[in-house]
């Protein structure tokens, strides 16, 4: 093992100026800017769902979307706060209110109108739309906030890998309803609260190896 | 709870913080100036972050004595804790306090440790001279110089020599290849089958 005053003298001698890192919320509406952009592209790309406004004039339905974005939003902001060493790990409640807001109104809707999915059901047309749009949304917004988040590997991966995946999850969930026609009940269940709980759960499995592989590449 | 109580909870911090006075009085005071030699080290001072790093060894030192029990695990803590915030030190900013932001790193590296031995100690047995307390020595096993001598001198005699050399002279392959004039893949073969012709005699004579 190398002497302490050793490996002190090495770190110092090879040590290279920094840019310190942009407050947290500036760096989280950077990257919420970055899911902006990518919505718009695969808006303009798709085209919205048609009957949009029409699904907006619906309180539930409205309050849920709405719900789902501020989760977004709120996670990615809890993420790159708790990311860093001294800030307070409270900050990981955040997302919660606007989380059970969510989640309450989705398993309202399914509770009020247990709608029939039509004659034919989802198209299976539709559902493979629906996994490209997870994938096209989901992936990129991981992998930044994955290369934007790595040196949280070594404090705090877990917490941060979950809530930065929930907010994935959420922005994804918020992409689904705007892009495709999924609104009966446990279509909506399943899109929604299974695409949040994918991402939170992939970022408790991988997160934390993710920001160690992009801490490794990248520092 | 009363003035007399906290007098007492003082002087019991004071004696955990322990170390000589210096540590008492961290890390309120130095805060400031660990903070601003941090805020030159980001900008390129090497001779600030010596300092800093000089200065806050023998602090971390003192967090890791507080959950670690073994010297050189405690030195291995407080050199893993230097590196780390020597990776993620473009994190700190200057505006916020210092002690908050190392204390942090510390505790989560000395965590990490202690669970990584904690797996470590489910998985392993620490080797007790107990453990090592086998059957006494059995009288001909068959494995004594002697046999091992004669057995070693029936074999061929390139086999012979290859396992003199590489087995019990222990040379490395390319000396022995040298002082025997045998390819090293030759060696390889020679030394294996003496070794499969030794095993074969000696697992049937146990037999026998």
């Amino acid at each position: 093992m190398i002497d302490t005053p050793d490996l002190i003298t090495s770190l110092s001698s090879d040590m290279k100026p920094v840019r310190r890192l942009q407050p947290p919320l500036l760096r989280a509406a950077g990257w919420l800017g970055f899911a902006a952009v990518l919505l718009a592209l695969i808006a303009i790309n798709r085209g919205i769902r048609p009957d949009l406004a029409e699904r907006m004039q619906d309180a539930a339905f409205a309050t849920s979307m709405a719900a789902a974005l501020a989760t977004g939003i709120l996670a990615a902001v809890a993420a790159f706060i708790v990311s860093l060493p001294d800030r307070s790990r409270l900050w990981l409640l955040l997302p919660v209110p606007a989380l059970i807001l969510w989640l309450s109104n989705v398993g309202y809707q399914c509770l009020t109108h247990w709608v029939v999915i039509g004659p034919e059901g989802i198209s299976p047309g539709e559902a493979v739309r629906c996994f490209s749009t997870l994938a096209l949304t989901g992936l990129p917004l991981s992998l930044l906030l994955c290369i934007m988040l790595r040196y949280a590997a070594v404090l705090r991966p877990a917490a941060v890998a979950i809530t930065g995946s929930l907010s994935v999850g959420a922005l994804t969930a918020t992409a689904l309803s705007l892009f495709h026609t999924i609104d009966a009940s446990a279509m909506i269940l399943m899109w929604n609260v299974g695409t949040a709980a994918m991402f939170a759960a992939l970022g408790a499995a991988f997160g934390g190896s993710a920001m160690g592989w992009a801490e490794r590449r990248l520092s | 709870m009363t003035a007399r109580d906290l007098g007492e909870r003082a002087v019991v911090l004071r004696v955990v913080e322990g170390g000589g006075p210096d540590d008492r009085e961290m890390p309120r005071l130095r805060d400031l100036d660990w903070s601003i030699l941090m805020a030159r080290a980001q900008d390129g001072d090497r001779a600030a972050y010596h300092r800093l790093l000089t200065e806050i060894s023998p602090y971390l030192r003192s967090l890791a004595t507080r959950r670690l029990w073994n010297g050189a695990d405690i030195e291995d803590a407080v050199q893993d804790i230097l590196l780390t915030v020597h990776a993620i030190r473009h994190t700190y900013d200057p505006a916020r306090p210092f002690a908050p932001w190392l204390v942090t790193i510390a505790q989560r590296r000395l965590i990490d440790r202690l669970r990584r031995q904690g797996r470590i100690r489910r998985r392993e047995v620490v080797m007790e001279p107990e453990h090592e307390a086998v059957a006494e020595p059995q009288h001909d096993t068959g494995l004594d110089g002697h046999h091992l001598q004669a057995a070693v001198d029936s074999l061929p005699p390139a086999q012979q020599q290859a396992l003199r050399l590489v087995k019990l002279q222990e040379m490395s392959l390319k000396d022995a290849s040298h002082a025997s004039g045998m390819s090293i893949s030759a060696l390889k073969v020679n030394v294996h089958r003496a070794l499969k012709t030794l095993q074969k005699l000696f697992s049937d004579r146990d037999q026998s």
